[in-house]
């Protein structure tokens, strides 16, 4: 029961960590639909940036968030602008697919050339700390992860409730023209929505940093991560990123203790098709419903 | 029942009516294309600015092309459009709608899934209007108690009739000089329509130059001061709207009569 138990938490603190890696994903997809290879990158450029700051000025990772985020948010609006940008109106929104996934290559051998092919990680003072809730413990890092991770993700989905940036971005994902008809520069809200889904990976990349070793080819299953979650939760809420990243972190949790660490992935795999064959919406649906 | 087609009926020819200054809306030679489709070719037409006019013609004749392309939704091939004196051919549409020119696009087009209130404040923060918001709201409100009523809900959810409603209202939180509405009375019921042809008159009457585009012929052309009739993206016929209702060749074409 206390293994039960133990394994149930640590799901859901590597869950929130995947919904906030996850989240930013889902929302390109959903606002300007567009399947963002590049993705994983910006997760993993936020924990080389957060491991930069912390070897050069000490900076902790996770109050070096709204630095990345901000570096990251400026580098993800440009890159929509540009390159996507390009992409999408010069060929289709599915030639955004072979752009970004070739961007994804480019970024991670920059970054390898940069910061070396070594596995890294990130210790602040507190990582040898842990917290006890009765029998159980928690280590600090995975506490404050999550905590951070809930903060960010509570914080998007007010400012897309309640915000006029928020709601162009929902009217924008919904009907295009109207919104340009309504005096929404569509163009802009998409660079936009790159910018904030760029400062959100950055961010949960310097919280990966210090719960998990992360090396630049990681990039890889960080996008993977955020495609099962954004399949399993529904496609472009912070809502349905939470709902799919917790239950991600659940598999991978209980297939981690009780059945081998080896499987992880296979199981992650596996739920994602039997997801698509009986689900294919997610668990909560599409967020924008019928407009794609 | 004689063939109309055939009868040269007195050519009516763009009439040169006594214009007071310049039209508030002049498009000239205006032509797009789908491609190697040509939707729009030589297209033209005026709006004088207090006036109701109207585009009409059957599927296909290119009238959502034409309003698309000034409301800056397309970008027309060749051609100008000009806004109250102001060259604004290929203005993008959320530069177009700053100027005062709104379109109620076809098929309403409402955010299905945000709030009808949210509808409306999406729009109503253009910088013409941002300061004139809540008036504007009250205004909408005022004019659709229905809208009122259902705010909290989503537009989605609103039947067909509220949601040309909400259309309209959200053209209307923009501060238009021009309102532009195509196919406004599409899918609704006999009685909605006279409701929405009477609202436009309204709207008229405060001052909103109107260009509707319609399939429905009788009301519009009572309505209108002025229209044009589309055929393959040209015009091919205009008029004083009682005059074309009285038309011989568009009452063949149109209007299943003779």
């Amino acid at each position: 029961m206390l293994l039960f138990l133990q394994t149930t938490i640590n799901g859901l603190v590597l869950g929130g960590i995947y919904s906030l890696a996850a989240v930013g994903f889902s929302l390109i997809f959903g606002v300007i639909g567009i399947v963002n290879l590049t993705h994983g990158i910006f997760v993993i450029a936020g924990a080389y940036m957060a491991m930069a700051l912390f070897a050069a000025a000490g900076v902790d990772p996770l109050l070096a968030i709204p630095l990345i985020g901000a570096v990251l948010f400026a580098v993800g609006y440009a890159y929509q602008r540009t390159i996507i940008d390009w992409a999408i109106s010069r060929a289709s929104v599915e030639a955004s697919l072979v752009v970004t996934f070739g961007m994804a290559m480019v970024f991670r051998n920059l970054l390898q050339l940069w910061f070396g092919p070594d596995v890294q990680t990130i210790t602040p003072s507190y990582s040898f700390d842990s917290v006890a809730i009765g029998p159980i413990r928690v280590d600090m890092v995975r506490l404050a992860a999550l905590g951070a991770s809930m903060a960010l993700l509570t914080g998007l989905t007010l400012m897309l409730a309640r915000t006029h940036f928020g709601r162009a971005m929902r009217a924008v994902a919904q009907q295009p023209l109207a919104a340009s008809l309504s005096g929404l520069n569509v163009r802009r809200i998409h660079g936009l929505t790159f910018g904030v889904s760029a400062a959100l990976a950055g961010a949960s990349g310097a919280i990966i940093g210090i719960v998990q070793p992360f090396s630049a080819s990681s990039e890889v299953a960080w996008t993977l991560n955020a495609f099962i979650v954004v399949v399993l939760g529904g496609i472009g809420s912070p809502a349905g990123a939470l709902a799919g990243g917790l239950v991600l972190g659940l598999i991978n949790a209980y297939t981690a203790t009780y059945v081998s660490p080896a499987l992880t992935q296979a199981m992650m795999f596996l739920v994602l098709v039997l997801m698509l064959l009986l689900r294919p919406q997610g668990i909560l649906g599409a967020a924008y419903g019928e407009s794609r | 029942m004689t063939a109309a087609s055939s009868s040269s009926a007195p050519e009516t020819e763009a009439a040169t009516e006594a214009a007071t200054g310049a039209p508030l809306l002049e498009v000239r030679g205006l032509a797009y294309d789908y491609g190697r489709v040509t939707a729009v070719q030589d297209c033209g037409f005026e709006a004088a600015a207090g006036g109701v006019v109207a585009l009409i013609g059957g599927n296909g004749a290119g009238k959502t092309t034409t309003v698309q392309c000034v409301a800056g939704a397309l970008r027309p091939r060749a051609g100008t459009i000009r806004f109250d004196g102001r060259d604004i051919t290929g203005l993008p549409a959320h530069e177009a709608v700053e100027l005062g020119l709104a379109l109620v696009p076809e098929g309403r087009q409402v955010f299905q899934q945000l709030t009808v209130h949210e509808n409306l404040l999406v729009a109503g923060r253009v910088q013409r209007a941002r300061a004139d918001l809540s008036a504007n709201l009250d205004k909408v409100y005022t004019l659709f108690p229905r809208l009122k009523e259902r705010r909290a809900q989503n537009a989605g959810s609103l039947s067909g009739g509220e949601q040309q409603m909400l259309a309209i209202g959200r053209g209307l939180m923009t501060g238009p000089r021009l309102l532009i509405l195509d196919e406004p009375s599409l899918g609704l019921s006999p009685i909605l329509v006279t409701t929405i042809f009477r609202l436009i008159g309204a709207l008229n009457a405060e001052g909103i130059t109107i260009l509707i585009v319609e399939q429905n012929l009788h009301q519009t052309l009572t309505m209108a001061d002025h229209a044009y009739v589309l055929e393959k993206g040209r015009v091919v016929r205009s008029g004083g709207g009682r005059e074309l209702l009285d038309d011989p060749a568009v009452k063949a074409a149109y209007l299943g009569v003779a």
